[in-house]
């Protein structure tokens, strides 16, 4: 009987909103399933020699980068989550959304600034020296899985703070109080009650940092970390191997998609849910004396570390170089480039997102839970997977239009697709999807389905109800996820990197290219244009917050 | 229903249209969206700017262009392309990015390409270009005069501009340059634990194991790179200036790096680099047996260069001794037109004897220099 | 002849096992305002969501003034139904004004004709002075009016109200019962009317019946 009900649900609703919500789903999954096909192709011998020397490696680094930073950004980011959630101290009220600061300074950049601020010549030991106290400078070799683990900590802890603290403010009240009822001591508390009841919250966060980790090449690169994603890069520009990069790509993505699934068949055991609707607010606890002023410095420790001081650090190097970055043309044509990208993508990201979330909410059927499903994936699947499955993709495509070209006058067999801005918008729209979409779906979720049911029975079809109703309802859920999508792309490094069209740079590559060629102080321009970007992230988060608690 | 699928096929429609519209701007120029051609036969205009960022006139009609893919990025590049531009009038267009992504490129693009010129960093790659078969031979009399065979294809595909040593870095407290050889003694025992070099992922390092390997066979050079392993100070890490600065230290006491990071700590903007500078010395390596290994820049003339006059022009103009001293007191890499003026610390460095000009060989042996380092370890 | 026509109607929401209900047969003739008594989870606003085209049925038929609607073969969306819905909460549009929540479903009509009509069913409803203002600045009574207002203006053949009532007061229940009676029956609408509460069904409608009389008694 629900094999009928499907195909009448799916006649009744076969339109324009859902084929080209498919196509989308398509479009998502078509390249990841373009670097499975490639498997089955003869490896070249130098996959041999990358199987036997270099396999064991990208798996333990990549592995023990994820596991180390996952611990640190559970026990940074719960503590603060915790502090603020439950207490007042001096500052609190500005601690609680400038915590989420570090959000804004992509990780890469955060790492070559500390590695160049510790270095030899760096501000601190130079600062140290003029003191007089010669340190053993291997206690500033921050290049290595340590400081590595130390940067993505420092910079991802937001995830996880964020998401917790959200859960500790709205839900965790009567629990706490009971504890505290009951008389016990603030750590206790913390540890028996409320980082057990945080379980769901922790993973969400951690989950976020687990693929930021993994999707990240700047940092494992600078630092000479050799997880999988620069292993790909390595495989691909270094050895001008795209096939054995593509294998890689494959074995990174199993590896990925196990471990999603195993988190799944964990979770399906024990029924949480990170918003159950049971609502328990959190009253928070006057600190006095010096646990106040302890709190306040934990907090403010860690903005110093996080925010102030690389920053600062920057605008210093920023002074140095103004007038041979920032004055040329080239810097105009960089923030040209990075913002005719992002503004395409996201354009694109979120027409897709508004299509789909529609028909899925319309649709109720399981077919429609698929579709969001796999239009999210990208966000799971590390930026050079992406890419190298993107490019495959193209260039076949290429191959297969080739007849089109040459008939267009376009020449032999030209790559029309591969390495166009094309290219690198869609794998951009794969990756960054989720954010818009996710927005969009919180949107629909808070109007309901009334307004929409009313205006179909009054004569209106789904399209005209979309502009008349639904759009104007969700403007401010659509406002917010276009900037939030629009700074993830702005600040995006690896795909960026091995896609962009010929001499097309961004803010981002740029900033890293600089780093690399061990040009710091020129790095500092373009990077401190991208934190600013970020930070209107941050104050968008800010303001939907507000709106949403008042 | 109708209205509804009305609605649809135009919005597709549109977006389709748009999309074909990005690959096309893609496909003609990544860099400006000012010229939306649809194939590689967009005028240079879209073609890229000059670093000075003139505006991107079109080549089309009487203006003189030159259109160089380089992926060198140097600040003193640009300066003289401007002074080339402000006495012969031609303007210069320069297209960046990495050497493989502009090899690619112009490949591609086939007859119909841009290119004039194609500038690199390492002989390795600029014989690569060669055998890739997008370079024609350039004649000129004045160039073959003033640059020495060694530096140049044998077939003058491409004509060298600068060269640059893998020197070792020492640390004057702590060792006499008495005790400094060779690269292979490096591998010895007395050196354990204070080599310091940066990763085997860089070229330079890429081109310094295959110049070996053409000189002395897989096997020695296997055994070689194990030993340099074994008496690494520390896991590689950051770049050529970051070996220097980790001696000055303390970490180690000898480094493999490249002449002119010499060069440009001595002039840093930042003092504490400078003071580095002063407490390392510069040997050069091999001198009694093979030489030192250097590495070339070099431009090559594109087979399909619609602009061949005004290319060889600009070489001329980048190897006459008035670009080469600049290039050389700027950029502190030795200057292949021996009248040019060195600046003072390379001359304080004196003369050395260099490898013999093998400039295939690191092309010919990268992959094998990589899997050799992989498999000793060299990360 | 009957104006609405439901037979072997049976629907199962797509999680769930046991079925809502189970051929329901049911039928109404031209004028009448029939109103379904129920417990709530009886299935009564699943009923009106039925008929008026939100939902689809697992089996059975329904016709709206000779015109088949729905049956295994066919499916008319709501949006031409011909149909007229207020909602328990009214589901007003929050960012239009009265007049323009009342002028929503008349798109086909041309601008005078728009403006005539909302001014006709803002003296039907007596809201006169209020077309400009928000539904957010009204009270309940007024944004029920409103509702009505909005689903009488496209003159639709058939019109659904569930639960109108349950959100105002047992004072404003009452006069607003004899209102809503009067301007139905002035508009000569037929109304199929849904509510728990006997009194509003008994003071509103012309018959009533319990949704459990609808399905057949060996089955339900």
């Amino acid at each position: 009987m629900h094999q009928a009900g499907l195909r009448r649900s799916l006649k009744r609703n076969l339109n324009f909103w859902l084929i080209l919500s498919i196509v989308a789903a398509a479009i998502v999954l078509l390249p990841l399933l373009a670097i499975f096909v490639s498997v089955f192709d003869e490896p070249n011998e130098n996959w041999a020699h990358i199987r036997e020397y270099m396999m064991l490696d990208y798996v333990l680094e990549s592995v023990w980068l994820v596991l180390f930073t996952g611990t640190g950004t559970i026990l940074l980011g719960a503590s603060l989550a915790w502090l603020v959630a439950a207490y007042d101290f001096p500052l609190k009220s500005f601690f609680r959304w400038a915590l989420m600061l570090p959000l804004a300074v992509p990780p890469y950049i955060a790492a070559f600034t500390y590695a160049a601020m510790l270095s030899y010549t760096g501000v601190v030991q130079k600062t140290l020296r003029s003191w007089g106290i010669v340190p053993n400078p291997k206690w500033f070799d921050i290049m290595s899985m340590p400081g590595a683990v130390f940067i993505f900590t420092l910079y991802l802890y937001p995830y996880v703070y964020m998401i917790t603290r959200a859960f500790l403010e709205r839900q965790s009240g009567s629990y706490v109080e009971n504890a505290r009822l009951l008389g016990r001591s603030p750590l206790s508390v913390f540890s028996s009650v409320v980082l057990p009841l945080s379980r769901p919250a922790l993973a969400a966060g951690v989950a976020l940092v687990a693929f930021e980790v993994l999707s990240d090449y700047g940092v494992a690169n600078y630092y000479g970390i050799q997880t999988f994603t620069v292993a790909i890069f390595k495989t691909w520009f270094g050895m001008y191997d795209l096939d054995s990069a593509t294998r890689l790509a494959a074995w990174f993505m199993t590896g990925i998609v196990a471990v999603i699934v195993l988190e799944r068949l964990l979770r399906r055991n024990r029924r949480y849910s990170a918003t159950t609707g049971r609502v328990s607010p959190l009253k928070a606890a006057r600190l006095k004396g010096v646990s106040a002023w302890l709190a306040a410095l934990y907090c403010g420790a860690v903005l110093v570390l996080a925010f102030a001081l690389p920053v600062w650090q920057l605008v210093v190097w920023a002074g140095w170089t103004v007038k041979d970055v920032a004055a040329t043309a080239n810097f105009a044509r960089l923030a040209v480039n990075t913002v005719k990208a992002a503004a395409m993508a996201t354009l694109l990201i979120m027409i897709l997102s508004v299509i789909v979330a529609n028909t899925v909410r319309t649709i109720k059927h399981t077919l429609g839970i698929v579709l969001a499903k796999t239009l999210t994936v990208g966000y799971s699947i590390p930026g050079a997977i992406i890419a190298v499955g993107v490019l495959g993709l193209m260039t076949g495509l290429d191959r297969w239009l080739a007849p089109l070209y040459r008939a267009l006058g376009l020449g032999q067999s030209p790559l029309v697709l591969s390495m166009s801005l094309a290219m690198l918008i869609t794998a951009y729209v794969i990756r960054f999807i989720a954010t818009g979409y996710n927005a969009v779906e919180a949107g629909y979720e808070k109007i309901g389905t009334k307004f929409t049911e009313s205006s179909r029975i009054l004569g209106l079809g789904m399209t005209r109800t979309f502009f008349k109703v639904e759009l104007p309802l969700i403007r401010g859920s659509v406002i917010g996820g276009t900037i939030l999508t629009f700074v993830e792309i702005v600040k995006e490094l690896p795909l960026t990197m091995l896609l962009r069209p010929f001499n097309f740079d961004t803010l981002a590559t740029k900033a890293y290219q600089y780093a690399s060629d061990e040009r710091i102080f020129q790095a500092a321009f373009p990077s401190l244009a991208v934190i600013a970007v970020g930070m209107v992230s941050i104050l968008v988060f800010h303001q939907l917050g507000k709106r949403v608690e008042s | 229903m109708g209205g509804s699928i009305k609605k649809a096929g135009f919005l597709l429609l549109t977006l389709l249209l748009a999309l074909s519209v990005l690959a096309g701007c893609g496909a003609g120029s990544g860099s400006d969206g000012g010229s939306q051609s649809q194939s590689g036969i967009s005028a240079a205009a879209g073609g890229g700017q000059s670093a000075t960022g003139g505006d991107s006139g079109g080549s089309a009609g009487k203006e003189q262009v030159v259109n160089v893919y380089s992926a060198r990025h140097y600040d003193v590049d640009a300066k003289l392309y401007e002074q080339f531009e402000q006495e012969t009038g031609i303007k210069v267009n320069v297209i960046e990015g990495s050497a493989n992504e502009l090899i690619e490129r112009i490949k591609r693009e086939g007859e119909s390409t841009e290119a004039d010129l194609f500038i690199t960093v390492d002989g390795g790659i600029l014989s690569t270009a060669k055998k890739e078969g997008i370079l024609q031979p350039v004649e000129s009399a004045v160039i073959d005069s003033r640059v020495p065979e060694r530096y140049r294809d044998p077939d003058n595909h491409w004509i060298g501009l600068l060269t640059r040593a893998r020197i070792i870095a020492y640390s004057k407290d702590r060792v006499r340059p008495e005790e400094l050889s060779t690269y292979e003694d490096l591998a010895s025992e007395k050196w354990k634990g204070k080599v310091l070099v940066r990763s085997s992922t860089h070229l330079y390092n890429q081109s310094l194991v295959a110049s070996l390997i053409a000189i002395e066979g897989e096997q020695k050079v296997e055994e070689w790179a194990k030993g340099i392993v074994a008496n690494m100070a520390r896991d590689p890490e950051g770049g050529d200036r970051d070996q220097a600065k980790a001696v000055v230290a303390g970490i180690g006491d000898v480094a493999i790096m490249n002449s002119y990071y010499v060069g440009h700590l001595s002039r840093s903007a930042d003092p504490e680099e400078r003071k580095v500078f002063e407490q390392i010395g510069v040997f050069f390596p091999n001198q009694q047996t093979t030489g030192t290994h250097i590495n070339i820049s070099g431009a090559g003339l594109v087979k399909h260069s619609k602009n061949k006059e005004n290319a060889v022009k600009l070489i001329e103009f980048l190897t006459g001794k008035e670009a080469q001293t600049l290039l050389s007191a700027e950029n502190f890499e030795f200057p292949v037109n021996s009248e040019a003026e060195l600046p003072e610390l390379l001359k304080s460095w004196g003369e050395f004897k260099a490898q013999e000009a093998n400039w295939a060989a690191l092309g010919e042996y990268n992959q094998l220099a990589v899997q050799i380092m992989n498999k000793a370890g060299w990360k | 002849m009957n104006f609405v026509e439901i037979r072997d109607l049976c629907f199962v929401y797509f999680s769930a096992r046991t079925a809502v209900f189970d051929h329901l047969t049911f039928s109404m003739k031209k004028g009448e305002i029939v109103g379904i008594l129920g417990e709530s989870g009886s299935g009564k606003s699943t009923l009106l969501r039925l008929i008026a085209g939100l939902e689809m049925p697992t089996e059975g038929k329904i016709r709206i003034n000779d015109r088949l609607v729905v049956d295994d073969k066919t499916f008319i969306p709501p949006e031409q139904r011909g149909v007229g819905m207020v909602f328990q909460d009214y589901a007003l549009f929050p960012h239009l004004t009265v007049a323009r929540n009342i002028e929503f479903g008349l798109h086909r009509l041309s601008r005078a004709e728009r403006k005539a009509r909302v001014r006709e069913m803002i003296e039907l409803v007596q809201l006169g002075g209020l077309e400009d203002r928000y539904p957010h600045e009204l009270s309940g009574g007024q944004q029920q009016r409103v509702a009505v207002a909005r689903a009488l203006a496209p003159k639709p053949e058939l019109l659904l109200m569930d639960e109108p009532f349950s959100n105002l007061d047992a004072a404003l229940k009452a006069s607003i019962r004899e209102e809503l009676r009067a301007i139905l029956k002035k508009a000569g609408i037929t109304c199929l009317f849904v509510s728990h509460d006997e009194q509003d069904v008994e003071a509103i409608c012309d018959r009533a019946i319990r949704i459990k009389e609808l399905v057949p008694a060996d089955r339900g």
